[in-house]
């Protein structure tokens, strides 16, 4: 009798393994492919993405209030500082919009319907984030009802956090730039130094750094400690100008050949309430 | 017969728990994962063996499966490695709590037990897969620490609240 149940014990535990491990290769190839997931994750998905909202509403109302406190007291000398920044920003802001007329002009008269440049931004909530070290995943309110697809890129109000991952109608999934899972980070990228422009890819990100790794880069041309990293828009996902951060250090490949740039994110990835995703126009 | 309550509460707060745990890693993400330590909420674990220990549960596998289904697909979406912790959880929690009777530092000392076990497996199941390529030393000092400390104040708040509510809810039943 005793022999039996430690049998069927096992059996158990045999079957669960199989049954859970499959599931997981299952997904995992779902998620790789182009594909938005499975209709009844997707309705499951957004069906507690509505539940959530619920539940967070009083908890993140009661945040609000602890972080407006200490907000109130910093507000004196922040509005000093600010009050210097708006003189500068009122005269950028009427030669952005000159340039912006001049841009389209000559666009139509090129006869350029939509270049990398072009894309709209449709800004969410964050609703909630995976409770796992291994996974730096946002849950977003917006979804496909709001013509997100996968893969576009996703924007804070500093510059880009990351990459939309999954699709469910009302939801969707952003995966941080600061995943160290190798697919995520697949930017392509292009630093503004003073030389010219030098495209690249983010091939990594390091925890203990906070730095993004940018390799992948064939130019010649000399890089320096600050200039500006955006998106190229090269490779299908992500439009041109979204800013990522500065270069904080050059170093050489570890073969030695190619240099390697690190950039210092300049989105606060532990600090993000409203994302935008960028949808490109073409 | 009187039909318990907890029938309705239990999958609710394991519901509730579950979207807390997604709720609170959001807003206090500054301190939640920082550069030399992570911390991963488990509030799941909580309500789970305060349940087990205190309230009488129906289907405790089937509800902890489900729980489990619902965290992979909205959190992670690699379906498979909650819908398997969860329930052993549950099996691991009767297993123990069978020899004991309730008092707070059993409880207290079965619910550690259980997130050090869901944490390593989730951390295992994770580098099997290779989405992580922390090693054993660095999960153990940066994340099981930080997140069994978060816990244990967690359990500590919420042991006397939550032993009250089952309590109170398994009573109605036997009367």
């Amino acid at each position: 009798m005793q022999r039996f149940f430690f049998n069927k014990r096992l059996v158990i535990i045999l079957i669960t393994l199989i049954i859970g491990f499959s599931l997981i290769a299952f997904s995992i190839v779902i998620r790789n492919n182009r594909k938005t997931p499975t209709v009844v994750q997707q309705f499951g998905n957004s069906a507690v993405g509505v539940v959530n909202q619920v539940v967070g509403a009083p908890v993140s109302g009661i945040k609000t209030v602890g972080t407006s406190v200490s907000e109130l007291l910093n507000t004196y000398s922040e509005n000093q500082q600010l009050k210097k920044q708006v003189d500068s920003l009122a005269s950028e802001k009427v030669r952005n919009q000159t340039l912006t007329s001049e841009n389209k002009k000559l666009k139509t008269e090129l006869k350029l319907k939509s270049s990398l440049t072009n894309f709209d931004l449709v800004s969410a909530a964050v609703v909630s984030r995976a409770p796992s070290s291994w996974q730096n995943q946002l849950i977003i309110n917006k979804g496909s009802l709001s013509g997100i697809k996968k893969n576009q890129a996703v924007v804070s109000q500093h510059g880009l956090i990351g990459r939309v991952i999954e699709v469910n109608s009302a939801s969707s999934k952003v995966e941080l730039i600061s995943n160290e899972d190798s697919s995520s980070n697949q930017f392509a990228t292009q630093v503004l130094s003073k030389s010219g422009n030098i495209n690249g890819l983010i091939t990594g990100y390091s925890q203990n750094t906070n730095l993004l790794t940018m390799g992948q880069i064939t130019s010649q041309k000399k890089i320096e400690k600050g200039d500006r990293v955006i998106t190229s828009g090269l490779g299908g996902n992500s439009p041109e100008g979204l800013y990522v951060g500065r270069v904080a250090k050059v170093e050489k490949d570890d073969y030695g050949l190619a240099s390697k740039v690190l950039i210092k994110p300049a989105a606060d990835l532990s600090d993000l309430e409203i994302v935008s995703v960028a949808k490109r126009a073409d | 017969m009187r039909i318990s309550k907890l029938r309705y509460f239990f999958p609710l707060g394991l519901l509730i728990s579950l979207l807390l745990d997604g709720i609170f890693s959001n807003l206090f993400a500054a301190n939640f994962f920082q550069v030399s330590s992570s911390i991963e909420s488990r509030l799941i674990v909580v309500w789970l063996v305060m349940a087990l220990c205190f309230g009488e549960i129906d289907h405790p596998y089937l509800w902890s499966i489900i729980a489990g289904a619902i965290f992979d697909a909205y959190y992670t979406g690699i379906i498979g490695p909650m819908i398997m912790l969860l329930p052993l959880i549950v099996y691991l929690t009767l297993l123990m709590f069978r020899f004991f009777t309730p008092s707070f530092i059993v409880v207290l000392l079965i619910c550690l037990i259980d997130i050090t076990v869901i944490t390593f497996l989730f951390y295992g199941i994770f580098s099997l897969i290779s989405y992580t390529d922390a090693s054993v030393a660095t999960f153990i000092g940066e994340t099981l620490g930080p997140t069994l400390a978060y816990n244990l104040a967690a359990f500590v708040i919420l042991y006397l609240p939550l032993k009250k509510f089952f309590e109170h809810f398994s009573q109605n039943r036997s009367a």
